[in-house]
């Protein structure tokens, strides 16, 4: 890390991202809790505090050299930042994320200046949730594997232009966003059993979380705590009287593949009975025998019969019935 | 619905002519001319509308697949439309957005209107029209033995969604919003009925629908966030599957010398749930070196349940190997299945470079169902019978996870962690034991690693790694003893060169003798996307995945007893690329031609390959107009199934205005 690039940036970020308090801001509180902990990270950083040479020049300074950077700003959500004084940035939208910029400004260096897309992951993200954290997006971040695997906000929220571009709202926007990264996923959408993403019907935030989710593979709740599946494929929501049991405790994924198949309705075997047939196999299925969980039902029918083939011929009710326990009606 | 769909399209064209209101153009007049006028904020109108026709050739093959899996019609139709407005007057919003796509006999149909007004309200309003047509033979075809290609579950359906939510004051510290959505599916199909030793074919009519409502108010605050919402949901399912016909069934011999058949059958699904449920989302920074997060979900779901059967023609019943002619049963029944979550956790950040990460999380489901279950045999007159059935289905999970991050440097970033999961289920028991109730555990332990390497926005990689040893897992093929890696990285190579790669494997075993499972997938893909010049002449986008998936499993032949190994395998070249090429000296005009498409071709349990060339030229005319053609076939195809191949020709031309 350049020593420069320690002088104009503030740190910790938390607190650069607080500006200098304009007069008649409102007193945030003292209380001890606070107090203590500023005097804990005061004395914590000491060491690392360097003197803070550089000063806030005002977003004008910044137009006259980023002039294009500067007009796409004004259409995006962000410039309310540059134009109400609500957090205390009323002039200085651009110092808001990358600190103050006289030095920059007066030696024309990149490194003179806090770059957020060139800052490690956590440090850029902590300025955006300087002001973001208290949303209710944010509340499974730490669940989410995005951040755990280091893909910052500004991978996928452009900060400096439209406020599309900032949060992309266009189904195909989005798709086109996460199969930059994600693109063996696209691929399955290319499969001929697939979910209506490459024709516009849907978009990948239908189903995930970008930001976290209590659920594996950041898949999206509805209704409080149930799988966002069930959002659209509401006959299968239940309750059931009669539970088929890897719905519940396995998900939709147990026997589907919910991106994209070449088996017919997105399965995850070639044809239906490879999918049932490796649970109900016949095989001692007791949790003493096999340490699974019990009541898995044997297949006792001639299976070189297509007749039994297609165990759903019979098994209509496969994801739960509410009338039968062998799940036929 | 279609109503509240044009009405809600048509909301931005009326708001425009309310607009400069009288009062709003006097009131300049009345302003003193020495006053200082800020720019007067101008209305616009941006985006595009597309109108086309289409053409369908003749479907080689099977029209039934074809409708399956691509299923677009010949016509004229609304192909896209994206309108923006920005209000001058700021009277009723600020800003409204509409689009729509795929109107005029397309398989899916969607509408969104967004509006706002700033510190006043965010409205959006978001309808989907989607078609599942499945009429596929090998998925369900007893008769295939006999050459005749049926399939005994199909449908021919629409699932038709609509979400409202508004946000009042957004941008305060208090932010109420309320939200309804609907979500309906009808349509026809054929299921089956299906009696001792017989099952027959017959008409399905599904009809159900869901309404959610909702509630609730975010606080934030500078130093947490809290959300409350309270919603509820009903739900209806009136299925009717039916026949008058007489119908003989898939079985083909007598029974005892007697043909089973259907002459008559009217069943009856009166299914009505609903739900209440509870969420309450938390954030908090109590002091600059630790965020912490919550969420409490709590939903019950309840279901009660008036069934009817009637049926007639002949019957055995084998239990007690009575033949019988009609039949009339009725069930009632209601289920319950509170569901309660909580996730806890929090980011500790203790110096500079390291942070700690420790969530836990809970899930709790129990579900209880009751049925009775009253049988009648009318012919010849049997005695009712009246049998009452419990079920139960309970599942409690819950993990804990710890990971560490830390910054080696300002571009690299290890991270390393432990997962806990565990749990239990119970349900009811099976043929083999005859136990009421059968219970499982759920036992794993899960190490977690990670490394990423980001130098400025050239270069960035990731590696992520899971691997976990399990005792118990609930299923046979429930992950138990696994490892699953996911390796990522991007290059810029150019300004207008950027190249990326992924690579991700899962190995899944299940040791156990009785279980011997064996799971290995993995896929690796790159893609390139090269934009000369920024694009102004060329540009091109092509992707490549290759992934594969290999399945081994021990079953017991159900005639022989004997243990024998299933294998599944599927092996799969997907590639996508579509380039852009403007094309000089074409009457002035500067035309762009759009070249690619996407194909699959795989092996395996089953072999498939499907290929969706396009060719696409789009001219501008005129200033706000352009026009467009395009080209695109359609090839399916399947060694194993070659009842289900087609192939189809698509010729779209349209027009392109932009306001």
């Amino acid at each position: 890390m350049r020593a420069d690039n320690l002088i104009s940036r503030p740190w910790p970020p938390r607190i650069a991202s607080a500006p200098p308090p304009p007069p008649g801001a409102r007193s945030t509180g003292a209380g001890l809790p606070r107090a203590l902990a500023i005097a804990a990270v005061i004395l914590f950083w000491a060491r690392l505090m360097p003197a803070q040479t550089a000063a806030y020049v005002g977003s004008d300074t910044c137009q006259a050299c980023h002039e294009d950077i500067y007009k796409a700003f004004q259409k995006n959500p962000h410039v309310a930042v540059e134009k109400k004084n609500k957090r205390g940035w009323e002039g200085r939208g651009c110092e808001s994320c990358h600190g103050p910029g006289s030095k920059h400004a007066e030696s024309g260096d990149a490194a003179a200046i806090r770059n957020p897309a060139k800052l490690p992951v956590a440090e850029a993200d902590e300025g955006c949730l300087s002001c973001h954290l208290h949303e209710p997006t944010h509340v499974g971040r730490i669940e989410s594997g995005h951040a755990r695997n280091q893909v910052s906000c500004v991978t996928c929220h452009s900060i400096h232009k439209s406020s599309e571009e900032l949060v992309p709202r266009r189904r195909a926007a989005v798709n086109a966003k996460c199969a930059g990264c994600h693109t063996a996923v696209w691929a399955s959408f290319q499969r001929p059993y697939k979910h209506r993403l490459p024709e516009g019907a849907m978009s990948c935030v239908d189903c995930h979380n970008p930001h976290g989710s209590p659920l594996p593979h950041s898949i999206r709740t509805v209704s409080a705590n149930e799988p966002g599946c069930f959002k659209c494929h509401g006959d299968k929501r239940g309750p059931f009287v009669f539970e088929h049991a890897p719905v519940r405790l396995e998900g939709c994924a147990a026997c589907h593949e919910p991106h994209g198949s070449a088996n017919p309705r997105m399965l995850s075997r070639a044809e239906v009975r490879f999918v049932c047939l490796e649970c109900h196999a016949n095989t001692p299925t007791t949790a003493a025998a096999s340490k699974t969980l019990g009541g898995v039902p044997p297949s006792f029918h001639d299976l070189l019969s297509p007749r039994f083939q297609n165990c759903t011929l019979c098994h209509v009710k496969v994801h739960g019935s509410n009338v039968d326990p062998e799940l036929v009606r | 619905m279609r109503a509240w769909l044009a009405f809600l399209i048509l909301c931005p064209l009326a708001a425009q002519e309310t607009g400069p209101a009288p009062s709003d153009q006097a009131a300049p007049a009345a302003q003193p001319a020495a006053t200082p006028v800020t720019p007067a904020r101008e209305t616009t109108i941006s985006g595009f509308v597309d109108v086309g026709y289409q053409w369908r050739s003749d479907v080689g093959g099977s029209l039934d697949t074809y409708r399956t899996v691509v299923n677009l019609g010949s016509g004229p139709k609304l192909m896209g439309l994206d309108l923006s407005f920005d209000s001058a007057v700021r009277r009723w919003f600020d800003h409204i957005n509409v689009r729509a796509s795929n109107w005029g006999g397309d398989p899916y149909n969607t509408a969104h209107v967004d509006a706002s007004r700033h510190d006043w309200y965010n409205f959006s309003f978001d309808y989907r029209n989607i078609a599942y047509f499945n009429f596929l033979p090998s998925y369900a075809n007893p008769t295939i033995g006999q050459g005749i290609y049926l399939d005994q579950r199909s449908f021919d359906t629409h699932r038709r969604m609509s979400d409202f939510e508004i946000d009042l004051m957004p941008g305060k510290w208090l932010v109420p919003y309320l939200a309804y959505s609907r979500n309906s599916g009808f349509g026809r199909g054929i299921t089956d009925f299906v009696s001792d030793s017989n099952e027959y074919p017959v008409a399905d009519r599904p009809r159900d629908k869901t309404d959610n409502y909702r509630g609730g108010v975010r606080i934030e605050l500078r130093k947490f966030h809290a959300t409350l919402e309270q919603g509820g949901t009903k739900f209806k399912d009136d299925q009717d599957v039916f026949t008058s016909e007489e119908n003989l069934g898939n079985r083909t011999t007598p029974f005892f010398g007697e043909q089973l058949e259907l002459t008559n059958l009217a069943q009856t699904y009166g299914i009505r749930g609903d739900s209440i449920y509870s969420k309450v989302l938390l954030t908090a920074d109590p002091f600059s070196w630790i965020n912490v997060f919550g969420q409490f979900l709590y939903s019950r779901p309840n279901t009660d349940v008036h069934y009817s059967q009637f049926n007639a023609g002949q019957f055995v019943d084998l239990a007690t190997l009575l033949l019988y002619t009609s039949e009339f049963d009725l069930v009632n029944a209601a289920a319950k299945q509170p569901h309660t979550s909580g996730t806890f956790g929090f980011e500790l950040r203790p110096v500079k470079r390291l942070r700690v990460i420790e969530s836990w999380m809970t899930d709790r489901l129990h579900d209880a169902s009751f049925l009775t279950f009253n049988q009648q045999i009318l012919t010849p007159a049997v005695a009712a019978q009246i049998t009452d059935f419990n079920d139960r289905l309970v599942t409690n999970y819950s993990q804990e996870q710890l990971d560490v991050l830390f910054d080696v440097t300002s571009k690299i970033t290890a991270r390393g962690g432990y997962r806990y999961e565990w749990g239990d289920g119970l349900t009811r028991g099976g043929l083999i034991s005859g136990l009421p109730t059968e219970s499982g555990a759920l036992r794993r332990q899960v190490g977690l690693a990670g490394l990423s390497y980001r130098a400025g926005q050239k270069l960035w990689f990731n590696i992520d790694f899971e691997g976990a040893s399990g005792d118990q897992a609930y299923f046979r093929t429930s992950l138990q003893n696994y490892e699953r890696a996911r390796v990522r990285a991007r290059y810029q190579a150019l300004n207008s060169l950027v190249i990326s790669a992924n690579f991700s494997v899962l190995n899944n075993q299940n040791p156990n003798p009785a279980v011997n499972y064996d799971f290995l997938s993995h896929d690796a893909s790159v893609s390139l996307a090269w934009n000369p010049k920024g694009g102004k002449r060329m540009t091109f986008v092509g992707e490549y995945t290759r992934s594969t998936l290999r399945s081994d499993i021990n079953y017991i032949v159900p005639q022989t007893f004997q243990s024998a190994p299933s294998f599944y395998r599927d092996n799969a070249h997907e590639a996508n690329a579509v380039m852009d090429l403007l094309v000089p000296g074409f009457g002035g005009y500067s035309p762009w031609l759009s070249l690619g498409g996407s194909l699959l071709v795989t092996s395996g349990s089953r072999p498939t390959e499907y290929y969706q060339p396009l060719i696409r030229l789009t001219t501008p005319t005129r200033k706000h107009l352009a026009w467009y053609g395009e080209w695109r076939w359609y090839g399916f195809g399947e060694p194993l199934y070659m009842y289900e191949a087609f192939r189809v020709h698509m010729l779209t031309v349209g027009l392109r205005c932009t306001p």
